[in-house]
């Protein structure tokens, strides 16, 4: 059966006794939590974006590490940080899909219709999903630090520099987990979320992937220079390969907010759509 | 004030040209349990939808306990239980962790929302397979699992969608069994839909018929099924002849009688007070039966004098009696 609430009813007009309601942080973290038993119970969701990143961090920097030395302003030794942050945000991407994913499987199964009957909030019902993505991508990119740091990662920035990166790929990824969102809501199909979700993995290569965007040449310059990935990518990676700076990390930031916060307007949106519309 | 009332006054549902609900009134008692019976795609579920705030009227007025299902959404869902046709459960969950969710999502703190999910496992029989994953659990299972959860807040009203559509007799009458109960010991009313005759014929207090989105009617399962004729007994003789001297007889005791070859059909408002009547007079003329069965109207009968047609897979429900 279709899953329609009525939004005005329960966000608007809860003239009613609020003592028998649950706070609202206290939904989210319930929500959340019940989230992440889901993800841990069903790891083959949460694996593939983890083995993939794992993998291309591994191959670029054997097929290209070596030719480092011929890039400018590269080397092999720092090769490794520089396509850190492509392995990250990839991983982010892809998991941010999880998010989106766990909510058509509720829908599907009808569980999300019996979250509406009871008095939660409808904005903890998406936060508890996107907040649980998050933390999977928290603990995704830190295995992927992990594995780099055994590869023989440096950080010009040390500790305070990966957690930077951390930050950077949880927040980028979670404004894309409501982008995921927002089309499971709008279509409630799983296939029409794996398919959003995929289309945007094409803008990790159209960007600054394997050499800096002052080397490409042509239109993927242009295109590179649009999207923003190119500019959270330049943040991540002056701030492990050089230090910080002040100009590479406020167009980082910026450009994190837009990439996600308009994904993120879009799931709260969609959910007012999908409330509205029955 | 809240109440245990269920209200609707022309309650409108149109999904684009499709009239799913087409102006439906009615009122449910405290106490009460209605019966929203009909075929599949009437409009029941769209209905239950509406009273349970999941969708919003295209048009008319809807209250549930005395709140405005539009305007008092939040209040309706505090008070009112829904177990859907779709059974919502996330199979890779524990009965447990569901049922403690949804108990503290409607206010309980953790502890309280634990004893409760306990106890209500155990008026589910469901206290031995907590451990394992909803997934795994049985149609019969899943379906006591999600009344239960509908239970969670110990809500005044209950609405059950087609509560027993697939599942074998025994679990049926399982579940009959714990909706006259919570009707009883509790007091809840109860709003059900069904598919089955006998089902609303069985606990039902009163039922409404629906059909393409409208109340075709209403009214106590008796009451309708005595409007649209008498119960008959129905004797069969060894011969024509004696068939017809005893229609002679009796003719006077009942509304109408009508011989039908070996068998005579005596038409009368209440049957099973009259057979020792008809069974004395048929012994003092000396006239022996080769069978006697009293058959009363069905709901079956009420819907096709309603709608004009039969209901699918019904099967006609005959009260033998022993012959004399």
């Amino acid at each position: 059966m279709a899953t329609i609430t009525n939004e005005t009813a329960s966000e608007y007009n809860t003239t009613g006794s609020s003592s028998d309601r649950m706070p609202f942080l206290l939904q989210v973290s319930m929500m959340t939590w019940r989230s992440l038993l889901t993800m841990i119970r069903t790891p083959a969701v949460v694996l593939p974006a983890l083995f993939i990143s794992g993998f291309f961090l591994f191959v670029y920097e054997a097929t290209l590490g070596n030719a480092a030395d011929g890039i400018p302003g590269l080397s092999s030794d720092r090769y490794l940080a520089f396509i850190l942050p492509l392995s990250i945000v990839s991983a982010s991407l892809s998991g941010a899909g999880i998010a989106g994913q766990n909510l058509v499987r509720d829908v599907e199964n009808g569980y999300f219709d019996k979250l509406l009957l009871t008095p939660i909030s409808r904005s903890a019902l998406l936060l508890g999903q996107i907040l649980a993505g998050a933390v999977v991508l928290a603990i995704q990119t830190i295995i992927i630090m992990g594995v780099a740091l055994l590869m023989g990662l440096e950080s010009e920035t040390g500790v305070a520099g990966l957690l930077f990166v951390l930050a950077f790929a949880v927040i980028f990824g979670t404004g894309f987990a409501g982008f995921t969102v927002g089309i499971a809501l709008r279509t409630g199909s799983a296939a029409a979320t794996q398919g959003a979700n995929f289309a945007f993995f094409p803008l990790t290569f159209l960007t600054a992937t394997f050499v800096p965007v002052d080397l490409l040449g042509g239109w993927l310059k242009t295109v590179a220079q649009i999207n923003p990935i190119t500019y959270i990518l330049d943040a991540m990676r002056s701030v492990l390969l050089t230090g910080w700076e002040a100009d590479a990390i406020l167009t980082g930031v910026i450009a994190c907010v837009v990439i996600g916060g308009i994904p993120f307007l879009f799931a709260l949106n969609s959910l007012r759509a999908r409330t509205r519309r029955q | 004030m809240s109440n245990r009332e269920i209200v609707a006054e022309n309650l409108v549902k149109h999904y684009g040209d499709v009239k799913a609900v087409d102006g439906v009134t009615f009122k449910v008692d405290d106490g009460e349990i209605f019966g929203f019976l009909g075929p599949n795609g009437a409009g029941k579920s769209t209905a239950i939808t509406m009273l349970t705030t999941l969708g919003l009227p295209t048009s008319g007025f809807a209250s549930v306990g005395g709140y405005d299902v539009v305007k008092q959404a939040g209040e309706v869902r505090r008070i009112a239980g829904v177990a859907l046709q779709d059974i919502g459960l996330d199979p890779i969950m524990k009965s447990m962790e569901l049922l403690t969710i949804q108990g503290q999502l409607f206010g309980a703190s953790r502890k309280e929302a634990r004893t409760r999910a306990h106890e209500l496992l155990e008026i589910v029989k469901l206290a031995d397979v907590t451990d394992r994953p909803v997934g795994k659990y049985s149609g019969g299972m899943r379906r006591r699992l999600d009344l239960a959860l509908a239970l969670v807040h110990e809500p005044s009203i209950l609405f059950l969608d087609e509560p027993t559509t697939g599942l074998d007799p025994a679990s049926r009458r399982d579940v009959w069994e714990e909706v006259r109960r919570l009707n009883t010991e509790k007091g809840m009313t109860i709003f059900l839909t069904t598919q089955y005759l006998e089902e609303a014929d069985e606990l039902a207090d009163r039922i409404a018929i629906i059909v393409e989105g409208k109340i075709a009617t209403e009214g106590q399962p008796a009451k309708l099924k005595s409007d649209v004729g008498s119960e008959s007994i129905n004797v069969m003789f060894s011969d024509v002849d004696t068939a017809q001297k005893a229609k002679m007889m009796l003719e006077d005791m009942v509304d109408r009688a009508q011989l039908d070859r070996k068998t005579l059909r005596l038409y009368l408002p209440n049957g099973a007070t009259q057979i020792a009547g008809v069974v004395n007079k048929l012994n003092e003329a000396q006239i022996e039966p080769l069978s006697l069965t009293l058959t009363q109207p069905t709901l079956d009968d009420v819907f096709l004098q309603v709608t004009g047609q039969r209901f699918e897979d019904e099967k006609e429900a005959e009260k033998q009696a022993e012959p004399a």
